[in-house]
């Protein structure tokens, strides 16, 4: 049978001993995997939005991949989706009880977006492809990795709009007074537009790299070849 | 019931209760924190809604339309926030409202001058509005400026007008893009000054003199 064809090229083959470093950029969740899609194009219209999505997001995905993995030689394969919205449910409610109760300021950044966790995708992908099935620390290491690494990402989207589409970065004006924004990307359209081109971005840098690496190896292989004959 | 499904009952069963445990703990050590984090952020919103304010007195309002002084915000029930400057002179009430928005119940407070009968201030205290479009109820300047002197007089309802179409001092000009959560604002002060200006009116003197 033929591969199917697929719009981005496939990510990288997992590199299971360094769970941290494979969510945080061999396998990033937005520019590899293409994941958590909704809170990526929906709430980046400011870096400080994106930052604090990010983060709040790092923190569920490291408590429930943490309860996963402990209790997973105990969740029979035909409820394990079931099990696993419930504890990530239960950590999102958590989340937002503790910075209501820790900050105001930070549940004022905050507040509006802890709910949208439950919608992410990626929150329900890592426990079935990985805490599901891996000890407990590096369960910890895949959730705290992935949770940065869909930060970045977000805080990369977040930098474009921001900057393009109000002039500030963080809400410190960058341009004079003279600056038009370009309001197109604090809208919707924006998003898909800057996420387009990090994509894009991402993309030629890795296949870049790859053809660096096979061309390096190629002539490791000539060499070795050379020594021989 | 075969044995095959046993595991998963029980499974679900223990996961659930583990969960709801989890969440009732985090409710019961957290709730005083948050309770008084509120009454911070309401005091707060009350001095930005009345400038120079020095002293404040909250009254509940009762069932029967009469009013008694709250020393905290412990309670369910509408509360008034009057405000007096350091010479003990009436400012003005903060009023808490409420009111189904877009995503889910969205909480204000606003300040109504009753010698005028107009709103001089509106304030949203929680929302889970979308963030980027619902949620600039709360900060969008042209929509803020709506409620530096918006008409609550009787004889016309406070209503909530499409963007770029405000002609009358009582009407609401709606945000591009998030009308739901501007309608909801709408209907809320509406609301809420229908039912709390009554009350107002007749402890008016009571209030001013602050007991």
């Amino acid at each position: 049978m033929s591969e199917p064809l697929s719009c981005h090229p496939a990510p990288p083959p997992e590199t299971t001993d360094r769970p941290f470093l494979n969510g945080l950029w061999r396998q990033n969740p937005v520019f590899v995997m293409v994941l958590g899609m909704c809170p990526t194009l929906a709430i980046t219209n400011s870096v400080r939005n994106a930052l604090a999505m990010g983060l709040a997001t790092t923190f569920v995905m490291v408590c429930s991949n943490g309860m996963i993995s402990l209790i997973r030689k105990l969740i029979p394969k035909q409820v394990r989706i079931a099990t696993y919205i419930a504890i990530i449910a239960t950590w999102v409610t958590v989340v937002d009880y503790l910075v209501k109760a820790i900050s105001i300021d930070v549940y004022k950044a905050l507040g509006a977006y802890i709910p949208l966790i439950v919608s992410n995708c990626l929150v329900l992908e890592r426990p079935e492809a990985y805490a599901g099935k891996k000890p407990v620390g590096k369960s910890l290491l895949d959730g705290l990795g992935m949770g940065l690494g869909f930060a970045f990402a977000l805080t990369c989207l977040g930098t474009v709009r921001e900057v393009l589409g109000a002039g500030t970065f963080l809400g410190v004006p960058l341009f004079g007074k003279d600056f038009e924004p370009w309001v197109l990307f604090l809208l919707p359209p924006g998003g898909f537009i800057a996420l387009a081109m990090w994509l894009l971005t991402f993309t030629l840098w890795r296949e870049r790299k790859e053809k660096i690496r096979r061309q390096a190896q190629q002539a490791e292989l000539r060499q070795a070849l050379e020594v021989i004959l | 019931m075969n044995s095959s499904g046993i595991p998963m009952v029980r499974t679900l069963t223990v996961v659930s209760l583990l969960c709801g445990l989890l969440i009732v703990l985090t409710d019961v050590n957290t709730r005083g924190r948050i309770r008084h984090n509120q009454e911070i952020i309401m005091r707060e919103s009350v001095a930005q809604l009345l400038p120079g304010i020095q002293k404040q007195i909250i009254y509940s309002i009762e069932p029967s339309g009469d009013l008694t002084i709250s020393t905290g915000l412990q309670g369910d029930g509408p509360r008034l926030f009057a405000g007096y400057d350091a010479g003990g002179r009436f400012l003005g009430v903060v009023i808490e409202a409420a009111e189904r928005g877009y995503a889910d119940v969205i909480s204000a407070m606003y300040a109504y001058d009753p010698d005028k009968k107009v709103i001089t201030g509106f304030k949203v205290i929680d929302m889970k509005e979308t963030p980027g479009l619902g949620n600039r109820i709360g900060s969008d300047p042209e929509f803020t400026s709506n409620f530096k002197s918006l008409d609550a007089s009787e004889g016309h309802p406070i209503a909530t007008v499409k963007h770029g179409t405000k002609k009358n001092p009582w009407e609401i000009d709606a945000i591009s893009g998030a009308t739901i959560s501007s309608r909801a604002v709408g209907r809320m002060l509406d609301a809420s000054v229908k039912s709390t200006a009554p009350v107002i009116a007749h402890n008016l003197d009571r209030i001013k003199r602050g007991d």
